[in-house]
């Protein structure tokens, strides 16, 4: 298991109820736990309309998630 | 009937106010300018108008049209006088007829003062005592023009002559900006406000991030600010747009906001545009101005500002909120773009706006004032860190993070070169489907000039009701020259036939921005009458 930060904006931080959290997880990539979570919190916005930033930086789906790092879910927004 | 005109006879006011009658016109403005008995302390008996015709035809048909496509108005006309006019003769009018006054009176104001400034006229002022002078009627219209008369050539061209910039204030005088207090940084100094007053900024939404940006910006001197937004003021937006009053509601936003700026800081060129952004209006307009402020509500807009903003090489700063946060990105040349960030582009209806999610007041104006100084920072030449960067803010625990983002490879803006990516099939739809138009309405959306083609017996028996030139059919295509390639055309007739012919064969010529009103004019009445 790894623990990880993760943190949620905007209707993920609605859904999930919570704008942070420290999880452990088995999940191997960024996208294995984006799935992992929607099921948790019954996410609904798919990954395509999603990006994933892992320590701060934008990044694929398929980067390996690391102990201690920091992973941020953001949708775009529209208001104004 | 022509947008501007000369006559040498005297002007029937009830004749030109009718030219303008309209269904769909809740209201009409006009201005009368009349002969006066006195200028600068002498009296004076009769005068003379002057002017060079065909160039101050050609310049004031520009005005009128320019004030119809940046306030909507339905239709607009100014005649001057020519020739000997005595005291209290009309001299000047100018009228305009639209669907709510806001934008009557708003563009009436603007078609007189351009007139003054930008048409060649003169005028021969006799005096009482026997002497006479010629004056340029640019003189007129400034209130507080320096002393020299007699005539000479002053520019008739629209030069902005802002204030100086840090002018002591004397309690006689009528205040002046005084920027000071951000000159004496030592990131602006004088260099720093000669290159904001150089700055051409153009905002898109004058709505919650809209109004910080815009005072800020006008506040600081920048020199031109556009203001872009088509949507009237709701009661509902108050909470958040405070740069607006209740009593406001109903009037266009950009009318508004330009009144309010115009206040703020005299010194400041604000250019109001009564348009929705789309991929017919944006390019054209983004293309006068340096930076764009994306300030919009919606994705669709939103792509499309990032879009031209890369396609036309420009600078924008983007923001966006969602209830207690918002992102801010600032695109330069060869930075990453929003489609670098968002290469799938989000429809509306998925992530909430406004009046869908809620939001609070100060949260648009938080970002509102950042996205006023990323951009002040652009114009002072320093590097902003929203660039190849998402920046995000939580206002709900004041924590802020920046995810660095780049250039990406796949990007479709940057990979489609010089087309507008995604925004050209939705949003020029029907002129991608051929060159047919079915309404008077549409074409004005578009931006198309109107040229009547019928000949002069059929336009006396049925005048058309809208702003258009005259230009029979036969000599359009007899000289097709009078086209000008960067202005699109409706061209029009009684039943669509000519219009049409006259389409195909100016396509072929390459004229590919002429467009023919289905239907014809007899068309348009069957359609509006109520079955």
């Amino acid at each position: 298991m790894t623990a990880i930060h993760v943190q949620y904006y905007a209707i993920l931080r609605e859904q999930a109820g919570k704008s942070a959290e420290r999880i452990d997880t088995s999940a191997a990539t960024a996208a294995a736990l984006y799935d992992e979570l929607a099921t948790r919190y019954a996410f609904t916005l798919g990954r395509s309309q999603l990006r994933v930033a892992v320590n701060d930086e934008f990044c694929e789906w398929t980067t390996l998630l690391s102990e201690g790092c920091q992973v941020v879910f953001i949708p775009p927004v529209a208001g104004g | 009937m022509s947008a501007f005109e000369f006559s040498h006879v005297p002007l029937d006011t009830q004749a030109l106010q009718a030219s303008l009658q309209d269904p769909a016109s809740g209201g009409y403005a006009s201005f009368e300018g009349w002969v006066r008995d006195l200028n600068e302390g002498r009296a004076v008996k009769h005068l003379e108008y002057e002017a060079y015709e065909a160039l101050a035809r050609k310049e004031g048909q520009r005005i009128v049209e320019e004030a119809i496509t940046r306030f909507g108005v339905r239709g607009a006309r100014c005649v001057h006088r020519i020739g000997d006019l005595g005291l209290g003769e009309l001299a000047v009018w100018v009228g305009v007829a639209a669907p709510h006054r806001g934008e009557a009176f708003a563009a009436c104001r603007h078609i007189i003062d351009e007139i003054k400034h930008r048409v060649p006229i003169w005028k021969k002022e006799h005096y009482t005592d026997g002497d006479s002078g010629w004056v340029n009627c640019e003189r007129c219209a400034a209130p507080t023009v320096d002393g020299h008369h007699s005539g000479s050539e002053q520019g008739h061209h629209h030069d902005h002559q802002p204030a100086p910039l840090t002018a002591p204030v004397s309690p006689h005088d009528s205040p002046v900006p005084d920027y000071s207090r951000q000159i004496v940084l030592a990131s602006v100094g004088v260099d720093g406000q000669k290159k904001i007053r150089a700055a051409r900024v153009l905002v898109i939404g004058a709505g919650g991030l809209g109004v910080p940006v815009l005072s800020y910006l006008a506040g600081a001197g920048v020199g031109v600010l556009g203001v872009m937004d088509s949507d009237p003021l709701e009661a509902s937006n108050l909470h958040r747009q405070t740069l607006y009053s209740l009593q406001d509601v109903g009037r266009p936003k950009a009318l508004l906001a330009a009144e309010r700026l115009r206040a703020l800081n005299p010194d400041v060129d604000v250019r109001p545009y009564v348009q929705r952004a789309d991929a017919s209006t944006l390019p054209t307009l983004a293309a006068g101005f340096d930076v764009l402020v994306d300030c919009s509500d919606n994705f669709r807009t939103r792509f499309l500002v990032n879009d031209v903003t890369v396609t036309l090489n420009k600078t924008a700063v983007i923001a966006s909120v969602y209830q207690y946060e918002g992102q801010i990105q600032v695109i330069q040349p060869g930075s990453a773009c929003l489609r670098c960030v968002w290469p799938t582009a989000t429809r509306d209806g998925l992530v909430g706006n406004c009046a869908e999610a809620g939001v609070l007041g100060p949260v648009p104006g938080v970002l509102g004032a950042m996205q006023a100084l990323e951009v002040m920072k652009v114009l002072l030449g320093t590097r902003s860190p929203a660039e190849n960067a998402v920046v995000l803010f939580d206002l709900q625990t004041l924590q802020t993070r920046r995810l660095k983002a780049s250039r990406s490879a796949d990007c479709p803006t940057h990979c489609s070169g010089n087309d507008l990516a995604e925004a050209k099939p939705t949003d020029r739809g029907i002129l991608e489907n051929g060159p047919l138009i079915d309404s008077l309405d549409r074409a004005r959306a578009l931006g198309l000039a109107i040229i009547d083609l019928r000949d002069e017996q059929e336009v006396t028996q049925e005048p058309l009701w809208v702003l258009h030139r005259h230009i029979p059919l036969v000599r359009l295509l007899d000289d097709s020259s009078v086209l000008d390639q960067s202005t699109g055309y409706l061209l029009v007739c009684t039943k669509g036939l000519r219009s049409s012919a006259a389409v195909s064969t100016l396509r072929e010529r390459g004229h590919g921005n002429v467009y023919s009103l289905v239907g014809g004019i007899a068309g348009l009445k069957e359609r509006s009458t109520p079955r």
